[in-house]
């Protein structure tokens, strides 16, 4: 209401604070990601043309018919999608819990342990391969989606116990309080008060933990094998030593982003203020 | 929760089941990279014609790793240092040295002694392979090699006035002349890889890798700078890698550039007619690299003899022939290369008319992180004019001889 | 500001209980394989000569100073971070907060704004290697179509452009990762501060000023915080586009560390890598102390 307002009042500050900026950022954000696409139907003569083609002459629909069929695109995607979505299940509980820990209590070693997660993801993956490997190995889950999952939850637990913990820090405090004094105990507090408000924050923090997992490559081709492989090395099978399969490289590319697109659409809708509902009712 | 749990669980357990379920027959996992998906179905096909044909319960599970741009050999690495790894995998020359300082492969000797299909391969090549596994014993099965020359537009030369150079001065000639109307006459490849052409140069004026700092090596480098810095390559010469050098020439932008026969297909389909090949002539020296791919079994395979097997269709049975075929290599079986298919081929022709010349970096355990890294970034700073051709040769020597 | 009720003072199992989870399982999997990194960081820890590994103290620490190509991968590090994480967090931020206005598609609009992050590394990098190509490149046409260029450029050929055009591709990686993290911060904030600044006559700016930024202050400071070392650490981008080069010019500390770790030279990658971890912890502890501070500890 407050929002329709305004458009009555100031259509053109409208125009040149909202559409403007908006136009430019998405045009810059999506133009590649259009180009991706032309890419992947222009026939290889356009491709290396002289003069730069912006949408094919002749387009064609070859490599996507090839992606699904005889080089089974599928199979990766859900492979993907399974280790991700059970990694960020996992990885978001277990990192709610360490970040409510961090942010409403205070006790002895709070802060070492918060620096030694945060010490954890600035050193570089590339150095502990060799022993990951090992002990994938000895914990008998190599060449399973589970050694996926297991380095994915590993390697995003600090980031989203810090971004969750930066969350309920900026997070009012008054609310858990009001509920606590009224005779709540801190669990439902917690679960009453706190998790509705925090639902766009933890939606985030899931985007970031999927997206680590959709996308990761080094642990992917150590730990999987040709029954459980993920899209990034699919896609990767496609450079070869002498040169890289545009086409079906392009299309994949197209292809992988529209499922998770669509999955984040009905998602965002969860991204509003929580807090004013609350705030409105209480 | 609980349910997602429980089926990962289930999943865990269907797949090591379905592991041990290979336990009675004999199991042969191969590690390979294909250059495309139609190899890597080929590969597939192949292994599915052993499993059936070799009547000796041997089945080979095949396993696609990618190139990664090299990142294959360190993939490989990091499973086998990890206890982990293939029984046989694909292989580059230039792993041998670190796999074989830490005992991961298994040495070939006592199955070679006894083995019908040694005489098959030619001596100098396996004196190539027990070079590069420290010279007393051999590691690595021969698969398949392609000798590097010079691709050319007939129509480009034509229109200039010139004819297929057969001297080195004819060929630097030739990159000037053909360098106009936003053609250029040399598709240089300075980044990663580029050493492979780069070495005809060396040789040419007569150095060797020996002693990169050489006058004549050092000459060398000069020329290879020269062609850049007069504009004879495309201004993006020091970025190129493979991919960019072969769109540069079917695109129509350089009139020359340096690959070997894996690629002719495409160029016959681009071009037709308009396409021929000469081998890197040479001046006081010749010399042009042999590209290779090999394959190896790790000492901790469990089944060495059923793995030879392996190794044999691909160096000399059928996987011998239907590989080469399918990719354009060079066999390393005589009786293969003797086929119809591959002595027909007039890229093929050029590419035996240069096997004499052919020859390999010196692989030494320093060569890996010479290629991957000093050569490229060494040699651009020279291309870039910010070290001269001596400085570049200087730090090549000693970073390769370290 | 007294938040924390007092009772929790006293020592209390909870606190530990609820991080555990999450403390084992890092704990398990990673506290080896750094510890093995620390220890190969004192050894001359070169898989390529494994029979003379051997202890050598600190000497690998010490080449780090002799090594010419440390402290320009460093400085390059920088530079990559700076303007990197810089231009993401600035753009990013204003998308969040032009995608929590209302206005007609913000659903279609910000899921197809996540496009950049969803795109695998490996493609990432090959596609702006494509868009920036010197010879068939758009932005090359483009440029020229608007009258700003004359001949092709060879972004990635050339010195003075290599580390720009590679930083140029982490910001659009990057922009919706701050898009995506700042507007659920945004949800956070109560409407009550705003309209008490509507009545009070406040513009945009102003609320932007003294509402929004200190209500997220927590949240960019950690998000901000995350993607810094994140970038700092990235491999694929640069790697896939350019391996380093031309001549050393796109070669950060991370690539530098993935260049030696990947010729096996495992012992001073890891003095490389435990001497960028310090950089970075350096780096946070004035920001980790303002906040541990905030929130009066």
């Amino acid at each position: 209401m407050q929002i329709n307002a305004k458009r009555g009042k100031h259509p053109f500050k409208r125009f040149f604070l909202l559409f403007v900026p908006l136009a430019v950022i998405l045009i810059f954000l999506l133009f590649p990601y259009y180009w991706t696409l032309v890419t992947s139907i222009k026939p290889s003569q356009e491709l290396y043309s002289n003069q730069v083609i912006y949408w094919p002459v002749h387009p064609t629909l070859t490599a996507y018919g090839q992606l699904f069929g005889q080089f089974n695109f599928l199979k990766p995607m859900w492979n993907s999608f399974v280790v991700a979505m059970i990694t960020t299940v996992l990885s978001l509980t277990v990192s709610m819990l360490a970040a409510y820990s961090f942010s409403r209590f205070r006790y002895k070693g709070r802060k070492f342990l918060m620096v030694l997660f945060l010490t954890n993801n600035m050193f570089p993956t590339v150095l502990l391969l060799i022993p990951l490997f090992t002990i994938m190995r000895q914990m008998n889950i190599l060449y399973t989606p589970a050694s996926l999952v297991l380095s994915y939850t590993t390697f995003t637990i600090p980031f989203s116990v810090w971004l969750l913990n930066g969350y309920l820090n900026d997070l009012p405090m008054s609310l858990e309080e009001a509920a606590m004094v009224d005779g709540a105990n801190r669990a439902q507090a917690f679960i009453c008060i706190i998790l509705p408000v925090l639902i766009p924050c933890l939606l985030a923090t899931g985007v970031y933990i999927f997206m680590q997992s959709w996308n990761e490559y080094t642990f992917a081709v150590l730990f999987t094998n040709e029954r459980n492989r993920t899209v990034p090395v699919a896609l990767k099978s496609l450079i070869g030593q002498f040169g890289v399969q545009w086409e079906l490289l392009t299309a994949g590319g197209i292809i992988t982003v529209i499922p998770v697109c669509f999955m984040f659409f009905f998602a965002q809708k969860k991204l509003v203020a929580g807090l004013t509902s609350g705030a409105v009712k209480g | 929760m609980k349910k997602i749990l429980g089926a990962l669980v289930a999943l865990v357990m269907m797949l090591s089941m379905a592991s041990f379920a290979y336990a009675q027959d004999v199991t042969i996992t191969y590690w390979f990279w294909a250059d495309n998906d139609a190899y890597a179905a080929t590969m597939q096909e192949m292994i599915a014609d052993f499993n059936a044909t070799n009547g000796k319960g041997i089945t080979v599970v095949g396993e696609q790793i990618p190139w990664d741009g090299g990142g294959y050999s360190n993939t490989v690495f990091t499973a086998a240092m990890g206890g982990g790894g293939p029984d046989v995998a694909s292989w580059k020359l230039t792993a041998t040295p670190s796999f074989v300082a830490n005992d991961l492969l298994a040495p070939l000797d006592d199955y070679l002694k006894d083995w019908e299909g040694y005489n098959e391969i030619e001596s100098t090549l396996w004196d190539v392979m027990r070079q590069v596994g420290g010279g007393e014993k051999v590691y690595v099965m021969p698969w398949n090699t392609q000798v590097l020359y010079v691709y050319y537009r007939p129509s480009m030369f034509a229109a200039a006035g010139l004819s297929a150079p057969t001297t080195y001065a004819e060929f630097l000639d030739a990159c000037a002349k053909l360098t106009k109307d936003g053609v250029y006459g040399f598709g240089m490849r300075g980044a990663k890889g580029g050493q492979e052409p780069w070495g005809s140069f060396i040789y040419a004026r007569g150095g060797n890798f020996t002693d990169l700092t050489s006058p004549q090596a050092v000459q060398g480098m000069q020329d290879f700078i020269d062609l850049f810095q007069k504009g004879y390559t495309p201004s993006t010469a020091p970025s190129d890698g493979f991919s960019q050098i072969i769109d540069n020439f079917k695109s129509g932008l350089t009139a020359m550039t340096v690959h070997h026969i894996g690629s002719y297909a495409g160029m016959v389909e681009a071009f037709g007619e308009d396409v021929g090949a000469f081998v890197f002539p040479g001046d006081v020296g010749q010399w042009t690299s042999m590209g290779d791919t090999e394959n190896v079994m790790f000492a901790s395979c469990a089944n060495k003899e059923a793995a030879f097997e392996w190794l044999a269709y691909l160096a000399t049975g059928k996987g011998q022939e239907t590989w080469c075929k399918v990719t354009g290599n060079v066999p390393v079986a005589a009786s293969i290369k003797a086929l119809d298919e591959f002595q027909s081929n007039p890229f093929m022709k050029v590419s035996i008319e240069g096997a004499p010349f052919a020859g390999i970096l010196p692989v030494l355990d320093t060569t890996t992180e010479w290629i991957n890294s000093v050569w490229p970034n060494t040699v651009q700073q020279a291309l870039l004019g910010e070290i001269t051709a001596q400085e570049c040769m200087e730090t090549l020597q000693a970073e390769l001889y370290k | 500001m007294e938040v924390i009720p007092k009772r929790n003072r006293r020592t209390n199992i909870w606190p530990y209980l609820l991080v555990l989870p999450a403390l084992l399982v890092v704990v398990a999997v990673v506290f080896i394989p750094i510890l093995n990194a620390i220890l190969m960081s004192l050894q001359n820890y070169d898989l390529r000569r494994p029979k003379q590994i051997g202890f050598v103290g600190l000497q690998n620490y010490i080449q780090l100073f002799s090594d010419k190509q440390f402290p320009a991968s460093l400085y390059r590090t920088v530079l990559w971070v700076v303007f990197g994480v810089g231009f993401q967090f600035v753009f990013g931020f204003a998308l969040a907060l032009l995608l929590n206005q209302g206005f007609r598609g913000r659903g279609l609009v910000r899921s197809v704004s996540l496009i950049p992050w969803v795109t695998p590394g490996v493609l990432i990098a090959l596609m702006w290697r494509w868009l920036l190509d010197g010879n068939y490149g758009v932005v090359n046409d483009l440029l020229q179509r608007a009258g700003l260029t004359g001949d092709n450029i060879a972004f990635l050929a050339s010195r003075s452009t290599a580390l720009p055009s590679v930083i140029l591709t982490i910001v659009w990686q990057g922009i919706p990762f701050f898009a995506l993290m700042l507007l659920a911060g945004l949800q956070g904030i109560s409407q009550d501060l705003y309209e008490a600044a509507d009545i009070d006559g406040a513009r945009s700016m102003q609320k932007l000023r003294y509402i929004t930024i200190p209500s997220l202050k927590n949240t960019i400071f950690v998000t901000t915080m995350l993607r810094v070392i994140w970038v700092a650490n990235s491999v694929d981008v640069i790697f896939n586009m350019t391996e380093g080069g031309p001549a050393y010019a796109t070669q950060t500390l991370s690539i530098y560390i993935y260049l030696k770790a990947s010729t096996l030279n495992m012992g001073y990658a890891s003095a490389m890598a435990i001497f960028l971890t310090i950089i970075l912890l350096a780096f946070s502890i004035p920001y980790l102390r303002s906040m541990f501070r905030d929130q009066g500890v």
